[in-house]
Protein backbone atom coordinates (compact mmCIF):
# COMPACT_ATOMS: atom_id res chain seq x y z
CA UNK A 1 0.00 0.00 0.00
CA UNK A 2 1.26 3.06 -1.01
CA UNK A 3 0.61 6.69 -1.64
CA UNK A 4 -1.22 7.02 -4.93
CA UNK A 5 -1.13 9.45 -7.81
CA UNK A 6 -4.19 12.06 -7.53
CA UNK A 7 -6.21 12.07 -10.97
CA UNK A 8 -6.80 15.13 -12.39
CA UNK A 9 -9.86 16.26 -14.55
CA UNK A 10 -10.43 15.21 -17.48
CA UNK A 11 -9.74 11.73 -16.17
CA UNK A 12 -12.91 9.85 -17.39
CA UNK A 13 -13.02 8.19 -13.70
CA UNK A 14 -13.75 11.50 -11.65
CA UNK A 15 -16.94 11.52 -13.63
CA UNK A 16 -18.57 7.94 -13.13
CA UNK A 17 -20.91 6.99 -10.30
CA UNK A 18 -19.24 4.97 -7.34
CA UNK A 19 -20.58 1.16 -6.38
CA UNK A 20 -20.72 0.35 -3.28
CA UNK A 21 -17.96 -1.46 -1.12
CA UNK A 22 -17.52 -4.40 0.41
CA UNK A 23 -16.36 -3.84 3.73
CA UNK A 24 -14.95 -7.33 4.21
CA UNK A 25 -12.97 -7.11 0.67
CA UNK A 26 -9.15 -7.01 1.43
CA UNK A 27 -9.71 -4.01 -1.57
CA UNK A 28 -11.81 -1.76 0.56
CA UNK A 29 -8.87 -2.27 3.24
CA UNK A 30 -6.33 -1.53 0.83
CA UNK A 31 -7.99 1.45 -0.75
CA UNK A 32 -8.35 3.11 2.84
CA UNK A 33 -4.58 2.78 3.59
CA UNK A 34 -4.14 4.32 0.13
CA UNK A 35 -6.30 6.88 0.41
CA UNK A 36 -4.97 7.97 3.77
CA UNK A 37 -1.02 8.18 2.85
CA UNK A 38 -2.47 9.69 -0.59
CA UNK A 39 -4.35 12.51 1.88
CA UNK A 40 -1.72 12.89 4.31
CA UNK A 41 1.51 13.25 1.71
CA UNK A 42 -0.22 15.92 -0.27
CA UNK A 43 0.62 18.07 3.09
CA UNK A 44 -2.45 20.06 2.95
CA UNK A 45 -5.48 17.89 1.42
CA UNK A 46 -8.05 17.70 4.11
CA UNK A 47 -9.83 14.93 1.85
CA UNK A 48 -9.99 12.49 -0.41
CA UNK A 49 -12.44 9.78 -2.14
CA UNK A 50 -11.96 6.61 -3.99
CA UNK A 51 -12.10 7.61 -7.73
CA UNK A 52 -9.43 10.30 -7.53
CA UNK A 53 -6.68 7.48 -7.12
CA UNK A 54 -9.07 5.93 -9.46
CA UNK A 55 -11.47 3.54 -7.48
CA UNK A 56 -14.72 3.47 -8.29
CA UNK A 57 -15.81 2.66 -5.10
CA UNK A 58 -18.24 4.52 -2.22
CA UNK A 59 -15.34 5.08 0.34
CA UNK A 60 -13.77 8.57 1.27
CA UNK A 61 -11.27 9.67 4.05
CA UNK A 62 -11.92 13.48 5.49
CA UNK A 63 -9.45 15.05 8.25
CA UNK A 64 -9.83 19.03 9.38
CA UNK A 65 -8.25 18.68 12.81
CA UNK A 66 -4.63 19.95 11.39
CA UNK A 67 -6.59 22.84 9.67
CA UNK A 68 -7.25 26.07 11.23
CA UNK A 69 -10.77 26.23 10.04
CA UNK A 70 -11.39 22.59 10.92
CA UNK A 71 -10.11 23.12 14.74
CA UNK A 72 -13.32 23.83 16.27
CA UNK A 73 -15.56 21.01 15.44
CA UNK A 74 -14.01 17.64 14.27
CA UNK A 75 -13.92 14.32 14.45
CA UNK A 76 -10.25 13.67 13.88
CA UNK A 77 -9.86 11.45 10.90
CA UNK A 78 -12.59 10.08 9.38
CA UNK A 79 -12.86 6.83 6.93
CA UNK A 80 -16.82 7.06 5.08
CA UNK A 81 -17.75 3.35 3.34
CA UNK A 82 -20.75 3.42 2.07
CA UNK A 83 -21.67 7.04 3.02
CA UNK A 84 -25.04 8.69 2.83
CA UNK A 85 -25.86 12.58 4.21
CA UNK A 86 -28.77 11.75 5.81
CA UNK A 87 -30.06 15.21 6.82
CA UNK A 88 -28.60 18.44 6.00
CA UNK A 89 -29.50 22.24 7.48
CA UNK A 90 -28.13 25.97 6.61
CA UNK A 91 -26.22 27.30 4.55
CA UNK A 92 -22.04 27.93 3.94
CA UNK A 93 -19.95 29.38 1.48
CA UNK A 94 -16.44 28.68 0.92
CA UNK A 95 -13.75 28.99 -1.41
CA UNK A 96 -13.26 25.91 -2.32
CA UNK A 97 -10.29 23.71 -4.57
CA UNK A 98 -9.83 20.73 -5.51
CA UNK A 99 -6.24 18.10 -6.10
CA UNK A 100 -8.31 16.56 -9.39
CA UNK A 101 -8.83 20.24 -10.89
CA UNK A 102 -5.12 21.94 -10.26
CA UNK A 103 -5.20 25.89 -10.50
CA UNK A 104 -8.90 26.64 -9.70
CA UNK A 105 -11.40 27.80 -6.92
CA UNK A 106 -14.68 28.40 -6.76
CA UNK A 107 -17.07 29.47 -4.27
CA UNK A 108 -19.49 27.07 -3.46
CA UNK A 109 -22.56 27.27 -0.94
CA UNK A 110 -23.20 24.08 1.10
CA UNK A 111 -24.78 22.70 4.16
CA UNK A 112 -23.73 24.33 7.29
CA UNK A 113 -24.28 21.12 9.22
CA UNK A 114 -24.90 17.87 8.50
CA UNK A 115 -25.82 14.15 9.68
CA UNK A 116 -23.84 11.19 7.81
CA UNK A 117 -24.15 7.83 7.64
CA UNK A 118 -21.52 5.39 6.87
CA UNK A 119 -19.77 2.50 8.05
CA UNK A 120 -16.03 3.43 9.59
CA UNK A 121 -12.89 1.18 8.42
CA UNK A 122 -13.93 -1.83 11.81
CA UNK A 123 -17.16 -2.27 9.94
CA UNK A 124 -19.32 -0.53 12.74
CA UNK A 125 -22.17 1.84 11.02
CA UNK A 126 -22.01 5.13 12.38
CA UNK A 127 -24.26 8.16 12.29
CA UNK A 128 -22.25 11.09 13.22
CA UNK A 129 -23.50 15.16 12.90
CA UNK A 130 -21.07 17.52 11.40
CA UNK A 131 -20.76 21.19 11.40
CA UNK A 132 -18.57 23.92 9.40
CA UNK A 133 -15.68 23.24 7.52
CA UNK A 134 -16.00 19.28 8.48
CA UNK A 135 -19.07 19.12 7.34
CA UNK A 136 -18.41 20.91 3.61
CA UNK A 137 -15.26 18.78 3.31
CA UNK A 138 -17.55 15.88 3.90
CA UNK A 139 -20.03 17.25 0.85
CA UNK A 140 -17.20 17.77 -1.15
CA UNK A 141 -15.62 13.98 -0.61
CA UNK A 142 -18.99 12.52 -1.43
CA UNK A 143 -19.71 14.44 -4.44
CA UNK A 144 -16.87 12.51 -6.24
CA UNK A 145 -18.48 9.77 -5.38
CA UNK A 146 -21.61 10.62 -7.53
CA UNK A 147 -18.76 11.91 -9.99
CA UNK A 148 -19.56 15.51 -9.57
CA UNK A 149 -17.03 18.21 -9.07
CA UNK A 150 -17.29 21.57 -7.29
CA UNK A 151 -17.47 23.34 -10.86
CA UNK A 152 -20.78 20.95 -10.56
CA UNK A 153 -21.59 23.33 -7.76
CA UNK A 154 -20.19 27.18 -8.31
CA UNK A 155 -23.24 29.48 -8.49
CA UNK A 156 -21.90 32.78 -10.13
CA UNK A 157 -19.30 32.73 -13.38
CA UNK A 158 -19.00 36.25 -12.70
CA UNK A 159 -16.83 36.30 -9.28
CA UNK A 160 -17.04 32.38 -8.47
CA UNK A 161 -14.43 31.43 -10.14
CA UNK A 162 -10.44 32.49 -9.29
CA UNK A 163 -7.31 31.23 -11.06
CA UNK A 164 -5.21 29.94 -8.52
CA UNK A 165 -1.56 31.29 -8.17
CA UNK B 1 2.98 32.46 -28.84
CA UNK B 2 1.82 36.11 -29.39
CA UNK B 3 -1.35 37.07 -26.64
CA UNK B 4 -3.48 39.41 -27.35
CA UNK B 5 -6.09 41.16 -25.26
CA UNK B 6 -9.82 41.91 -26.88
CA UNK B 7 -12.49 43.82 -25.76
CA UNK B 8 -15.53 44.38 -27.47
CA UNK B 9 -18.42 46.26 -26.40
CA UNK B 10 -21.99 47.22 -27.54
CA UNK B 11 -25.82 47.57 -26.93
CA UNK B 12 -27.11 44.42 -25.66
CA UNK B 13 -28.76 41.68 -27.71
CA UNK B 14 -28.52 38.26 -28.24
CA UNK B 15 -26.14 36.60 -30.19
CA UNK B 16 -22.96 38.82 -29.61
CA UNK B 17 -20.87 36.16 -28.19
CA UNK B 18 -21.74 33.72 -30.68
CA UNK B 19 -20.39 36.20 -33.21
CA UNK B 20 -17.21 36.96 -31.89
CA UNK B 21 -16.66 33.20 -30.47
CA UNK B 22 -17.47 32.69 -34.48
CA UNK B 23 -14.68 34.50 -35.49
CA UNK B 24 -11.97 33.59 -32.67
CA UNK B 25 -12.95 30.00 -33.91
CA UNK B 26 -12.74 30.34 -37.52
CA UNK B 27 -9.52 32.14 -36.90
CA UNK B 28 -7.66 29.08 -34.45
CA UNK B 29 -7.18 31.99 -31.96
CA UNK B 30 -7.18 30.38 -28.23
CA UNK B 31 -9.79 32.33 -25.61
CA UNK B 32 -7.13 32.05 -22.72
CA UNK B 33 -9.44 34.23 -20.16
CA UNK B 34 -12.16 36.47 -20.47
CA UNK B 35 -14.33 38.14 -18.22
CA UNK B 36 -18.11 39.13 -19.91
CA UNK B 37 -21.01 41.12 -18.46
CA UNK B 38 -23.74 43.62 -18.94
CA UNK B 39 -22.97 46.55 -17.77
CA UNK B 40 -25.90 49.10 -18.11
CA UNK B 41 -27.90 48.16 -21.49
CA UNK B 42 -24.17 47.11 -22.73
CA UNK B 43 -22.44 44.20 -23.17
CA UNK B 44 -18.62 44.35 -22.51
CA UNK B 45 -16.27 41.62 -23.17
CA UNK B 46 -12.81 41.14 -22.23
CA UNK B 47 -10.77 38.51 -23.70
CA UNK B 48 -6.62 37.06 -23.81
CA UNK B 49 -6.61 35.09 -27.09
CA UNK B 50 -3.30 33.56 -28.62
CA UNK B 51 -2.79 32.53 -31.94
CA UNK B 52 0.44 30.76 -33.16
CA UNK B 53 0.98 32.93 -36.54
CA UNK B 54 -0.69 36.04 -36.56
CA UNK B 55 1.91 38.43 -34.28
CA UNK B 56 0.37 41.79 -34.99
CA UNK B 57 -2.61 43.48 -33.76
CA UNK B 58 -4.12 45.69 -36.88
CA UNK B 59 -4.08 42.28 -38.82
CA UNK B 60 -5.98 40.63 -36.03
CA UNK B 61 -8.26 43.89 -35.85
CA UNK B 62 -9.10 43.42 -39.22
CA UNK B 63 -10.74 39.86 -38.93
CA UNK B 64 -13.37 41.60 -36.31
CA UNK B 65 -14.17 44.37 -38.59
CA UNK B 66 -17.20 42.37 -39.34
CA UNK B 67 -18.51 42.75 -35.58
CA UNK B 68 -18.11 47.16 -35.88
CA UNK B 69 -20.93 46.56 -38.82
CA UNK B 70 -23.55 44.71 -36.08
CA UNK B 71 -23.14 47.85 -34.03
CA UNK B 72 -19.99 46.69 -31.40
CA UNK B 73 -16.94 48.70 -30.98
CA UNK B 74 -13.94 46.26 -31.23
CA UNK B 75 -10.22 47.20 -30.09
CA UNK B 76 -7.51 45.06 -29.82
CA UNK B 77 -3.95 45.09 -28.13
CA UNK B 78 -0.80 42.93 -28.35
CA UNK B 79 0.55 41.96 -25.39
CA UNK B 80 4.24 42.15 -24.01
CA UNK B 81 5.93 38.44 -23.57
CA UNK B 82 4.26 37.24 -20.44
CA UNK B 83 1.46 39.67 -20.43
CA UNK B 84 -0.88 36.76 -20.23
CA UNK B 85 0.37 35.74 -16.79
CA UNK B 86 -1.61 36.41 -13.55
CA UNK B 87 1.33 37.36 -11.70
CA UNK B 88 2.25 36.00 -8.01
CA UNK B 89 0.33 37.18 -5.01
CA UNK B 90 1.02 35.40 -1.82
CA UNK B 91 -0.81 37.55 0.51
CA UNK B 92 -4.21 37.46 2.27
CA UNK B 93 -7.20 37.46 0.31
CA UNK B 94 -9.75 39.81 1.39
CA UNK B 95 -13.21 41.00 0.45
CA UNK B 96 -14.17 44.75 1.14
CA UNK B 97 -18.30 45.57 0.84
CA UNK B 98 -18.66 49.74 0.42
CA UNK B 99 -22.09 50.90 0.34
CA UNK B 100 -23.93 53.69 1.41
CA UNK B 101 -25.89 57.09 0.00
CA UNK B 102 -24.35 57.50 -4.02
CA UNK B 103 -21.97 60.40 -3.60
CA UNK B 104 -19.13 61.43 -5.92
CA UNK B 105 -15.66 60.16 -5.10
CA UNK B 106 -16.52 56.64 -3.25
CA UNK B 107 -14.66 54.43 -5.61
CA UNK B 108 -11.32 56.86 -6.15
CA UNK B 109 -11.15 57.07 -1.62
CA UNK B 110 -11.43 53.81 -1.26
CA UNK B 111 -9.05 52.94 -3.98
CA UNK B 112 -6.73 55.35 -3.21
CA UNK B 113 -6.22 54.08 0.21
CA UNK B 114 -5.84 50.63 -1.18
CA UNK B 115 -3.21 51.66 -3.60
CA UNK B 116 -1.50 53.61 -1.15
CA UNK B 117 -1.41 50.72 0.99
CA UNK B 118 -0.10 48.55 -1.80
CA UNK B 119 -3.16 46.43 -1.56
CA UNK B 120 -3.66 45.31 -5.32
CA UNK B 121 -7.95 44.95 -6.39
CA UNK B 122 -7.98 41.51 -8.29
CA UNK B 123 -11.84 41.86 -8.90
CA UNK B 124 -14.13 44.82 -8.55
CA UNK B 125 -18.11 45.45 -9.37
CA UNK B 126 -19.68 48.40 -8.56
CA UNK B 127 -23.15 49.47 -9.13
CA UNK B 128 -25.76 52.35 -8.54
CA UNK B 129 -29.00 51.01 -6.70
CA UNK B 130 -31.90 52.02 -4.89
CA UNK B 131 -34.46 54.76 -6.17
CA UNK B 132 -33.97 57.75 -8.10
CA UNK B 133 -34.72 60.13 -4.75
CA UNK B 134 -32.41 57.96 -2.24
CA UNK B 135 -29.59 56.29 -4.52
CA UNK B 136 -27.43 53.46 -2.98
CA UNK B 137 -23.98 53.28 -4.53
CA UNK B 138 -22.31 49.36 -3.55
CA UNK B 139 -18.53 48.82 -4.30
CA UNK B 140 -17.63 44.86 -4.13
CA UNK B 141 -14.05 44.16 -4.37
CA UNK B 142 -12.02 41.19 -3.95
CA UNK B 143 -7.94 42.55 -2.73
CA UNK B 144 -5.09 40.40 -2.44
CA UNK B 145 -2.97 42.27 0.63
CA UNK B 146 0.84 43.11 0.71
CA UNK B 147 2.53 39.73 2.99
CA UNK B 148 3.36 42.45 5.69
CA UNK B 149 -0.37 43.96 6.09
CA UNK B 150 -2.49 42.10 8.27
CA UNK B 151 -6.08 41.60 8.10
CA UNK B 152 -6.40 43.96 11.19
CA UNK B 153 -4.21 46.76 9.32
CA UNK B 154 -6.73 46.68 6.52
CA UNK B 155 -9.66 46.50 8.87
CA UNK B 156 -8.29 49.84 10.61
CA UNK B 157 -7.61 51.38 7.02
CA UNK B 158 -10.83 50.71 6.28
CA UNK B 159 -12.64 52.01 9.72
CA UNK B 160 -11.48 55.55 8.98
CA UNK B 161 -12.43 55.52 5.77
CA UNK B 162 -15.85 54.70 6.95
CA UNK B 163 -16.07 57.82 9.42
CA UNK B 164 -14.26 60.19 6.40
CA UNK B 165 -17.15 58.85 3.70
CA UNK B 166 -20.17 58.42 5.89
CA UNK B 167 -20.78 54.87 4.32
CA UNK B 168 -20.42 51.58 5.33
CA UNK B 169 -17.58 49.10 4.59
CA UNK B 170 -17.11 45.63 5.65
CA UNK B 171 -14.21 43.62 5.59
CA UNK B 172 -13.43 39.95 5.14
CA UNK B 173 -11.00 36.84 4.55
CA UNK B 174 -12.03 34.87 1.97
CA UNK B 175 -9.59 31.66 2.86
CA UNK B 176 -9.81 29.21 -0.50
CA UNK B 177 -9.52 25.45 1.01
CA UNK B 178 -8.19 22.63 -1.17
CA UNK B 179 -10.34 19.60 -0.73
Amino acid sequence: MAVQEVLVYPDPRLKQLCDSADITSEITTNLITDLIETMYESGHSVGIAAPQIGVCLRVAVVDVSNNKLGKKHNHGLLVLINPEIIESSGSKTMREGCMSVPDYTGNVERAREIVVQFTDKEGVNQVLRCKGFEAVAIQHELDHLLGLLFLDRVSNPGTDIFKRK
Amino acid sequence: MQHFALTIIGRDRPGIVSSTAEIIYKLGCNIADSSNNILGGQFAMILILSHPQITDAEQLAKEFSALEDQGLSVFVRALKPGGEQRPDMPGEVCMISVYGSDKAGIVYQVAKVLSDNNINIVDLNTKLIGTKERPVYVMICETVLPAELPVAGLKKLMDTLKQQLKVDISVRTVTPVEL
